[in-house]
């Protein structure tokens, strides 16, 4: 802003306004008084052009000079050197201030004594140009110029002392002046200061356009406050130990590669840096006072340390590399900073820019010389949220997709050792887990230690919260879209849990992985309940082995299509196992197996197979098998049944229904059913129990009918003699007539 | 009832001889366990229908494994049910291995066990190269033999080892149930040194083993027929033998000749009508006539699906027979 005025000014070379300088400074190191003046008033058109000089930077049309110095804004320091708004030269001690500025300062009384005389010696032009005032002589030194001004100078103009343009190549001595206050050697060719030790009131040195190369000479000038060595040829910054007070550094312009040796400065305010050398800032501890530091048109990529400058209100990064935010990220914790460019950087191009700035400095209130708005500031914040949103989404997701990967790897591995596959890492981990294979977080150790690269990868935080995570995992639910993915035997469990209706609506799909068929024959009546409308079972690792086990799939609702990956499912090498399961689940009238689309010759050839199969099996089976097999179809729902009754009592009767729908669809091959292993080994034994008894039962049987039938032969084997011992018996008894009948006689009177 | 024999034999053990008791166990066992069931329709009925069945030999239909190996008629149903049940697999020309075998096996019995049919499978490929593919009829009369006659083979091993070792036939003592010791092959080297036992001596002994087994075993005639053609043999060579001899399996019973063993008319018609009734075929069905039509001997080709599919997997099973043979070995 000043800047910008500042050259309107130059560049048009006329200004009609009355300039002048209001220049402050006030130490307690002054006894006398406590506050001395410096008034300068001047009419600008006269000095437009060595402002111009003064300006390096003319030739580039950036609004903003590295030139400046010092800038507006309200002192409330007691030392100072102050210019309100439209001040700018101070280098040149031609300050120029605009009435308003000046009565800022309450005090109206800068009228000006000296105006004339100070235009003339400052301005006009050719060697003799202050020779109304001073006099150079030589000395008795050979190479040293000794300076000495009329009394009536010395009177005037007691604490100043201009020695422009004077072509001087060294300082000059300068005798009985020891109260001068100011002193300027702009736009000479001295290469070294020297001989002003002992102006040791020094306030104000203005060394601008010199050819110095060193910083020296200045140790005794403990008084000074403003240092100007713009435009030399400086390679450090050194020897500026005494220079407590200092309070205006100005450096640019020359070849210094780093910031160093100003850490006792803590009442420098403004610090110029600009056109430097600087690759990077740093170094700036110490620097409690400084309230704008200029930093333009150097080489800097990354800085730091900002943040530890507490006042620091203004900072200039103007063409510099600095291309991430990350490199000059400690500007965000600077709570004093208000006023920031960084045109002319890699950084400003990005898309991000300024709202990346924005939302990151708060406090800002330029940013490129232009004020910062509410709507700007709204607009960073959304932007940000939202990308902040979006990444800790993206980290979510990926936490999530590691955590199911690790998952899925332990499932596996727990499922490997469970079919007794070799795991294939380190001897003794291997040790380990077969010492303890129930014990799910060491089964994890070995997981994640199995894959150490992979973890690597990740950030270590991500992984040891995964760690946290997953110890227990030994399964995996997961929904994704209209597929529902079971992995481990755990996760059957899931299937009790209450889905939403749309959820399960919605699942279309379920694939199984790493689960024993066996396990998943038994959830598939809740299968059919919770999940009406999955059309289509993947299988992989689950130990399908026999064509009989897809029997059990018969007794869903619908299977549209059925994928079984030939990984874990011994069956699918079989040549016949398509044509089974068409044969076997013909009632669904599956459209795709294995992702294959079963054809019309498909259901012909499964028919020719296995038609006869399920003819015998419905035709010739005995009535009580059929009873017995298809009751044990029955049963088994019951028994499901049962167990949901108390939750779901409207489902029964549906459930009863389509069951019985069921049978009546494919009778013929409903008695090709699949037991369970388990299931059936049980049955095995009732069996066998069921036998044991039988077999005694007949044998007591057995034995009573043989033991009648060896009575009955026994008795058939004595029946004939014994017939005709009776038959002789009888006919002995009735031989003789007469006797028998008296005797028959006797017996019937006898019974009366 | 008043045959000869029963009357040479206590009662008791003339059931047990004949199987009955080991049936009216089962009837009874059957009964019990569907007792609610039965009660329905009368047990008087329950018990003509299985004996009923028990005489078609449709009574061992998804029975325990324990039950269709109890009797020779049992057995022999089950090989005739196997048979027809899966008669249009070899039909269509369809050479699978020894697991797919066992699983067809299973369908039928569900506790089938791995081992009878891992025999079978050795007798076809000679114990060699297990993972090969087979044809239906080679496995199906291997099968035969070694379901059939799995206790006779058993001791036939036994002898045969011994006489292997060297020992004297005559003082060996035919293991019955401690056989499985024997069964131990001897290693390949030996084997294809000696070529086998010599003819006579095993016949011999095996005429010896026939008049003690109790089990049933083969008419001795036949088997020394078949030992009788040469001079030396190996056992599998004499399994070989077995299975393919013609006599043996008529007097068998089970199956029927090898010429006719793709001949069911009855269940081909059977089929036919099945095929019809194929929902959503019925169109098809009747738009292609000559597919009903075709004569029973010839194979349907059906547009043939799986011929690549069957090549693929003869090729893969050559290269890699050695890792499955490994495999098989753990089970």
């Amino acid at each position: 802003m000043i800047p910008g005025k500042y050259r309107s000014v130059s560049g048009r070379a006329a200004n009609n306004v009355n300039c002048g300088l209001h220049l402050v400074i006030q130490t307690s190191s002054l006894p006398e008084k406590s506050k001395v003046e410096f008034k300068l008033n001047k009419e600008t058109p006269s000095f437009s052009g060595r402002l111009l000089q003064h300006d390096l930077e003319r030739n580039y049309s950036s609004r903003q000079g590295d030139g400046r110095v010092i800038s507006p804004s309200p002192r409330n320091k007691s030392s100072c050197i102050s210019s309100t708004t439209n001040v700018t030269e101070l280098c040149g001690l031609e300050m120029k201030t605009t009435m308003s500025s000046l009565s800022a300062f309450g005090d109206s009384s800068i009228q000006t004594p000296s105006k004339s005389r100070i235009r003339q010696g400052c301005h006009s032009a050719g060697p003799n140009v202050s020779g109304d005032h001073i006099h150079l002589a030589s000395s008795s030194m050979p190479s040293f110029p000794i300076l000495q001004r009329s009394s009536e100078e010395k009177i005037l103009y007691s604490d100043r002392l201009t020695l422009e343009r004077q072509k001087l190549t060294v300082c000059p001595i300068i005798d009985g002046e020891e109260h001068l206050r100011l002193l300027n050697f702009q736009h000479n060719f001295i290469t070294r200061i020297q001989n002003i030790s002992n102006l040791q009131r020094l306030i104000f040195l203005d060394l601008y356009d010199n050819q110095i190369e060193e910083i020296s000479g200045l140790s005794t000038l403990r008084s000074l406050r403003v240092l100007l060595l713009g435009k030399n040829r400086i390679k450090r910054i050194s020897n500026l130990e005494n220079l407590k007070s200092l309070d205006v550094l100005d450096l640019h312009g020359n070849q210094i590669t780093k910031i160093e040796n100003v850490s006792h400065l803590c009442d420098l305010r403004v610090l110029n840096l600009a056109r430097n050398l600087l690759s990077h800032v740093d170094n700036l501890n110490g620097l409690d006072s400084l309230t704008e530091l200029n930093l333009r048109h150097n080489q800097i990529t990354f800085v730091r340390d900002v943040d530890n400058l507490p006042c620091l209100q203004r900072l200039f990064l103007s063409f510099n590399n600095i291309s991430t935010f990350e490199s000059v990220c400690c500007l965000a914790d600077s709570s004093s900073l208000s006023d920031i460019t960084f045109d002319g950087n890699p950084i400003a191009q990005e898309s991000w820019y300024k709202h990346t700035i924005l939302q990151n400095m708060m406090q800002l209130r330029q940013l490129d010389m232009k004020r910062v708005t509410e709507e700007e500031r709204r607009i960073a914040s959304v932007v940000a949220k939202k990308e902040e949103e979006k990444k800790r989404e993206s980290h979510k997701q990926s936490l999530l997709k590691e955590k199911k990967r690790l998952t899925i790897n332990n499932v596996a591995r727990k499922w490997d050792l469970q079919q007794n596959r070799i795991p294939n890492i380190a001897p003794n981990q291997d040790r380990k887990v077969s010492d303890s294979p129930q014990d799910p977080s060491q089964l994890h150790g070995s997981t994640v230690s199995a894959f150490p690269e992979e973890t690597g990868s990740l950030d270590s935080g991500l992984s040891n919260t995964l760690q946290g995570l997953s110890v227990t995992d030994t399964h995996l639910v997961e929904v994704d879209g209209d597929t529902l993915s079971l992995y481990g035997s755990g996760a059957l469990e899931s299937l009790d849990r209450n889905w939403s209706v749309q959820t399960a609506g919605m699942v279309t799909t379920v694939s199984f992985t790493f689960i024993e068929f066996d396990e998943i024959v038994q959830v598939l009546p809740k299968l059919k309940i919770k999940f009406p409308n999955s059309l289509h079972l993947k299988f992989k690792e689950t130990n399908l082995v026999m064509l009989q086990q897809f029997n059990a799939l018969a007794q869903l609702r619908r299977v549209d299509q059925l994928t079984i990956d030939p990984q874990g499912n011994p069956v699918v090498n079989f040549t016949l196992w398509k044509y089974y399961v068409l044969f076997r689940l013909s009632h669904f009238s599956m459209q795709k197996i294995n992702g294959t689309e079963v054809t019309q010759n498909d259901m012909i050839m499964a028919e020719r197979l296995f038609g006869i199969l399920a003819h015998v099996a419905s035709s010739e089976l005995p009535q009580y098998r059929l009873i017995s097999i298809l009751g044990d179809v029955r049963k088994k729902q019951f028994r499901y049944l049962l167990e949901t009754k108390g939750k779901k009592p409207g489902l029964v009767n549906e459930e009863n229904s389509d069951s019985k729908r069921l049978v009546g669809e494919n009778t013929n091959r409903a008695t090709l059913n699949y037991t369970t292993r388990d299931f059936y080994n049980e049955r095995l034994e009732e069996i066998k129990e069921k036998k044991k008894f039988c077999k005694m039962y007949m044998e007591d049987l057995v034995k009573e009918a043989t033991e009648i039938n060896m009575k009955n032969e026994a008795l058939q084997k004595l029946w004939p003699q014994m017939f005709i011992e009776l038959v002789r018996d009888a006919v002995i008894e009735i031989r003789n007539k007469n006797s028998y009948m008296k005797l028959c006689l006797q017996q019937i009177t006898d019974q009366k | 009832m008043l045959s000869p024999e029963r009357l040479a034999l206590p009662d008791y053990e003339y059931l047990a001889q004949r199987h009955v008791l080991t049936y009216m166990e089962d009837a009874v066992c059957q009964l019990l366990e569907n007792k609610e069931d039965i009660s329905q329709y009368g047990v008087a009925r329950f018990f003509t229908e299985y004996f009923n069945s028990v005489c078609q030999g449709t009574h061992i239909l998804f029975r325990e494994f324990s039950f269709i190996q109890a009797t020779p008629h049992n057995r022999a149903s089950f090989l005739r049910a196997f048979w027809k049940c899966f008669r249009t697999v070899g039909k269509n020309g369809d050479l699978l291995t020894m697991r797919e075998y066992h699983c067809l096996l299973q369908l039928l019995c569900p506790d089938f066990p791995l081992e009878l049919t891992q025999k079978a499978a050795r007798i076809v490929l000679m114990d060699d190269a297990m993972d090969c593919l087979m044809s239906f009829s080679d496995f199906l009369f291997a099968f035969q033999i070694q379901f059939y006659y799995s206790e006779f083979l058993e001791s036939v091993a036994a002898i045969y080892q011994d006489l292997l070792a060297g020992k004297n036939p005559n003082t060996v003592i035919v293991p019955t149930s401690s056989s499985g010791q024997h069964r131990q092959r001897p290693p390949l080297g030996e084997a294809s040194l000696l070529e086998g036992v010599e003819a006579s001596l095993f016949s011999q002994c095996l005429e010896n083993l026939c008049d003690r087994h109790k089990y049933s075993c083969p008419p001795p005639a036949l088997v020394k027929e078949v030992l009788s053609n040469v001079q030396r043999l190996t056992f599998y060579g004499f399994l070989v033998a077995l299975s393919k001899h013609h006599g043996i399996n008529q007097a068998l019973g089970a199956l029927p000749d090898k010429g006719d063993l793709m001949h069911d008319p009855a269940m081909d018609e059977e089929l036919e009508r099945l095929l019809a009734q194929i929902p959503g075929l019925v169109n098809s069905a009747t738009a292609n006539p000559e597919a009903g039509c075709l004569p029973s001997r010839t194979p349907p080709r059906v547009g043939s699906p799986w011929r690549p599919l069957h090549h693929a997997r003869k090729v893969e099973a050559e290269s890699d027979g050695s890792t499955e043979e490994t495999d098989e070995s753990e089970t």
